[in-house]
């Protein structure tokens, strides 16, 4: 195995950590394969017999709603000879039948059926033959992750700092809760997954025309690509574990409403409806809601390894290979509110993010370039030296200007104690 | 009977718009669209609120003009270079030679291949257009792409599609 230690150093890291197929496959075991990971949101499986497939690395999982409303994770395998049991994305079925000799499996995942069982001798045991499952599920704010490894620290521990974002995600409903039901925005590139991260450096180049945009709509009066240079008031967390975010609100100078410089978040309507959410939000959450809607906008969190909270979405990271990688989009909706302001989310995130937006394509294209350049590894060495110095708080967080590279050293550093730790820690 | 003359005129009309497109002629693209107009390519499924669910592309006349001015502009890495495009324009049928506000409705069947950077990618979809007559000829008041792989993950699609 690769001497992770001599990659990853404070202020460099090494290009196979990116182009090694060997190292992605340790990823998938060390990262993917045994610590937390994001799978699946509440709502896309909201009554009992409710399921969704999705994917850890390579192995497919079936996310199930049991008939007592407990969540359940199965892989989806069929314990006889090991044919997939479930084909479709979303759906609810009291019984999961494989199609190849019909053992059938209800939806807590006990083998319930085997056809002609007069063949199988006295030792076999349809109790110990269910589908097999993912031993930690647990949730917050309505995220579901699952951990593969049996012990292990539980999830509060694991997210630590991230967890209160996810809850502010959430608090922009006034109910407190948000769906996943607007459909997925679909994606996947020819580069590592690692480059999805927070990075508050690359913004004014990447998205040179994301800023010509607001350029245009505002004129003279904007203050083109302020907030995301060195003299920016702007702030990159390593708020540790891996988790980092970016704080893109200037310290609270951002008025609630108004078209940030930064965010990507939808406006909150000068309308009926913008009058009526602001309503719904002050009977929930009293004088506080002007202060929970601007949490809940100016997240952009990437809890590691795979989930990213920005704005209004949710984004799922899933590596396919060292240079192939999927990513789904999901633009969060709000319950219990008027329906012109989730209207208003899809807009907003169909502008920035997806295939064909004037926002995400652009990254997806650096970090093809990304892959194509680390090939060239004469010198095979990445810089992440920008803010080396800033030291951590008193709580263990470290924070520095927005275009610093806190968050990309803050997950290497996650990285690096993953893959060399023999336990999960 | 069918208005032979009628399927010409939009034949013609479709073919200019699809070569416009390849051709990357953005602006001689956009004053093909009327004002309102909807270019949409959805998300998942073939059909649904687009108020309610996310689509690949659901550009107004604002959006659509935005997108025309980003790839203009210098900078859009995503189409630096450009992709190049052929796309074929066929199963042309009128389905509606009398729709509201003295429109036409249309629909075909889209081959489009796109080349950009070495990776040559193909994409399929059945097409429903909306083309509005005025004194200068048709303006496209909707154009609907149901892309084969609208729930597959895609890559970069931001040429004209
Ligand atoms: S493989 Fe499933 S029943 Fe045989
Ligand atoms: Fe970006």
């Amino acid at each position: 195995m690769a001497d992770y230690a001599a990659l990853v150093q404070p202020d460099r890291v090494h290009s196979a950590v990116f182009t090694s197929e060997d190292i992605y496959k340790d990823e998938l075991e060390k990262i993917f394969y045994r610590y937390w990971v994001y799978v699946a949101h509440e709502s896309e499986i909201p009554r009992p017999g409710d399921y969704c497939t999705k994917w850890i690395g390579e192995k497919q999982l079936i996310v199930s709603r049991a008939a007592d409303g407990s969540i359940g994770i199965f892989f989806n395998r069929c314990r006889h000879r090991g044919a997939a049991v479930c084909m479709d994305e979303y759906g609810n079925a009291n019984f999961f039948r494989c199609p190849y000799h019909g053992w059938t499996y209800n939806s807590a995942g006990d083998l319930v059926g085997v056809p002609y069982p007069s063949r199988y001798g006295e030792g076999f045991d349809k109790s110990t033959l269910g589908l097999a499952r993912v031993p930690r599920v647990d949730t917050s704010a309505g995220f579901i992750f699952a951990s593969m490894a049996p012990d292990g620290p539980p999830l509060a521990e694991h997210l630590g700092k991230a967890a209160g974002f996810l809850a502010d995600f959430v608090k922009a409903s006034p109910l407190g809760t948000v769906s996943l039901s607007a459909g997925t925005s679909k994606s996947a590139f020819w580069g590592n997954w690692k480059f999805v991260g927070m990075d508050g450096y690359h913004t004014n180049f990447t998205h040179k025309t994301v800023l010509d945009l607001r350029q245009r709509k505002a004129g003279a009066s904007y203050n083109r690509g302020a907030g995301n240079s060195d003299k920016s008031a702007n702030e990159s967390w390593d708020l540790g574990n891996g988790h980092c975010r970016l704080d893109l609100t200037g310290r609270d100078k951002v008025a609630i409403g108004a078209a940030s410089n930064t965010s990507i978040a939808a406006g909150i309507p000068d309308n009926a409806d913008g009058h009526e959410y602001m309503r719904l939000m002050s009977e929930a959450y009293g004088d506080g809601a002007h202060e929970v809607i601007r949490r809940s906008r100016d997240v952009h969190i990437h809890v590691w390894p795979n989930l990213q909270l920005i704005g209004s979405q949710v984004r799922v990271i899933r590596p396919l290979a060292a240079g192939h990688t999927e990513v789904m989009s999901y633009p969060a909706m709000l319950d219990g509110v008027p329906d012109s302001i989730n209207t208003e989310r899809i807009r907003s995130f169909e502008w920035f993010s997806g295939v064909a937006s004037f926002g995400t394509p652009d990254d997806t294209e650096v970090f093809e370039r990304n892959q194509i350049g680390l090939r060239a590894d004469y010198i095979p060495w990445l810089v992440l030296a920008r803010g080396l110095t800033v030291a951590p708080q008193e709580d263990g967080s470290t924070v520095g200007n927005v275009t610093d590279e806190v968050p990309q050293r803050a997950q290497m550093k996650a990285w690096l104690r993953s893959m060399t730790s023999p336990e999960v820690s | 009977m069918k208005d032979l003359e009628l399927v010409g005129d939009v034949t013609d009309f479709l073919l200019l718009e699809a070569e416009l497109a390849d051709a990357s002629a953005y602006d001689e693209w956009l004053a093909l669209w009327d004002d309102p107009c909807t270019y949409w390519v959805p998300c998942n499924l073939d059909d649904y609120d687009p108020t309610k669910h996310v689509s690949i592309i659901y550009d107004d006349r604002a959006r659509l003009e935005e997108r025309c001015f980003r790839l203009t502009a210098g900078g859009a890495h995503s189409q630096e270079p450009r992709s190049k495009v052929c796309r074929v324009v066929g199963n042309i049928r009128v389905v509606n030679p009398h729709g509201e506000d003295d429109t036409v409705e249309a629909t075909a069947r889209t081959i489009l291949v796109e080349l950009r950077l070495g990776r040559k990618s193909v994409y399929a979809a059945r097409v429903h257009y909306t083309l509005r007559r005025t004194p200068e000829g048709f303006k496209l008041r909707h154009k609907k792409v149901l892309l084969l792989d609208a729930d597959e993950p895609l890559g970069n699609m931001t040429f004209l599609i």
